[in-house]
């Protein structure tokens, strides 16, 4: 039967025909196979670093105190005298290590109210760029200590837009953002009120966005210490200065 | 008939054993042009029940069908009109579904279950 059906062309045809399906669903079964699983696996995997890094921060600052404890008591075996252990305790307030207090400014930023029917809503967020504004005016101002949600910011400290958070050293923070600040209070909110992009956070944005954004001056800032690792791969000791 | 089956069987075979794939965003211009594909293979196979069938026609028309199919989705693409697929996958489907048709009732006719 059908033998008119048998035409070489029509075969061959047919063949690349089931070929190029074929193609379609090889390329149909690896989109939904591998998109999904690797979203969740990704999540799960941060979710455990993040705990994992909480706990090696917390081992760390033990740590920390122990070799405190001990340098001090090494200190006193040796007689060295309190020079040495007063400049040491000056370079580890300088680095960020040891928490501080004095007076300062204490600055809120917090995401806006309801997105307009034909806003932007991101002219509603607090972003990266906004924080970094605010704590380049407090650092230009002469703050000598700056923390972002209890994050230290120190000499390697990124501040960086990541999703819908901003990543401040190796944390996420989400809004309403606390800036602490320790340095002269009125020098640092007149530096903040000047600096051409982050006053804008206070005036226009906060009248047209409803963004939170106060500034307050206050006698007794705590600032906690850098809870991060210094961990260098490319630093060598520099000939100048005191190498 | 038995052969078109078996070419079928073995081209999906190899393609699945050799498990070949192409990029996700080209996925919508292959599909399109497998939709042309069937139905160029199905108005052979049309042609070939009327006796009508021929060579060069069936295979210009393969060849041409499947890239103009593959040509509308990349104009869709171009000018900002991602839907013009839709225009083909429907042109396509109905032609699909009126060939199968008339296949169907062609062999019905040729094994004299009428």
């Amino acid at each position: 039967m059908a033998n008119n059906l048998n035409r070489p062309a029509l075969i061959v045809v047919i063949g690349v025909l089931g070929f190029l399906v074929a193609i379609s669903f090889n390329t149909t079964k690896q989109l939904t196979t591998a998109h999904p699983e690797r979203a969740s696996d990704l999540a799960s995997v941060v979710r455990d670093l993040e705990n994992q890094r909480t706990e090696l921060q917390e081992r760390l600052a033990d740590l920390r105190g122990d070799m405190d404890v001990l340098e001090a008591e090494a200190a006193e075996d040796a007689g060295i005298s309190d020079s040495y252990s007063r400049e040491l305790d000056q370079a580890r307030q300088a680095a960020g290590l040891s928490g501080v207090t004095g007076p300062g400014v204490e600055i809120l930023l917090g995401d806006g109210g309801d997105v307009a029917v034909d806003g932007d809503p991101n002219d509603y967020l607090i972003h990266d760029t906004d924080i970094t504004a605010v704590v380049n005016a407090l650092v230009a101002a002469g703050a000598e200590a700056v923390e972002i949600n209890g994050e230290r910011v120190v000499a390697t400290t990124p501040i960086r837009c990541a999703g819908t958070t901003v990543l401040v050293n190796s944390a996420r923070l989400g809004s309403p953002y606390v800036i602490r600040a320790v340095g002269d209070p009125g020098e640092l909110e007149a530096a903040v009120a000047d600096d051409p992009i982050a006053s804008l956070l206070f005036t226009s944005y906060k009248a047209q966005y409803g963004l939170q954004a106060e500034v307050t001056e206050a006698e007794d800032i705590v600032i906690e210490p850098y809870k991060g690792t210094f961990r260098p791969q490319y630093l060598l000791s520099g000939q100048g200065g005191q190498g | 008939m038995l052969a078109l089956l078996l070419a079928l069987a073995l081209g999906i075979a190899l393609g699945l054993l050799t498990n070949i794939s192409i990029p996700a965003a080209l996925l919508t211009y292959l599909g399109v042009a497998v939709l042309a594909a069937i139905d160029a293979c199905l108005g052979g196979v049309k042609a070939a029940l009327e006796q009508t069938f021929d060579d060069k026609a069936f295979v210009s028309g393969f060849i041409t069908n499947t890239l103009m199919a593959a040509f509308i989705v990349f104009v869709g693409d171009r000018i900002g009109v991602r839907e013009l697929y839709l225009a083909a996958v429907v042109a396509f489907g109905v032609r699909v579904f009126d060939n199968l048709g008339t296949v169907r009732s062609l062999l019905f006719h040729r094994w004299g279950w009428e």
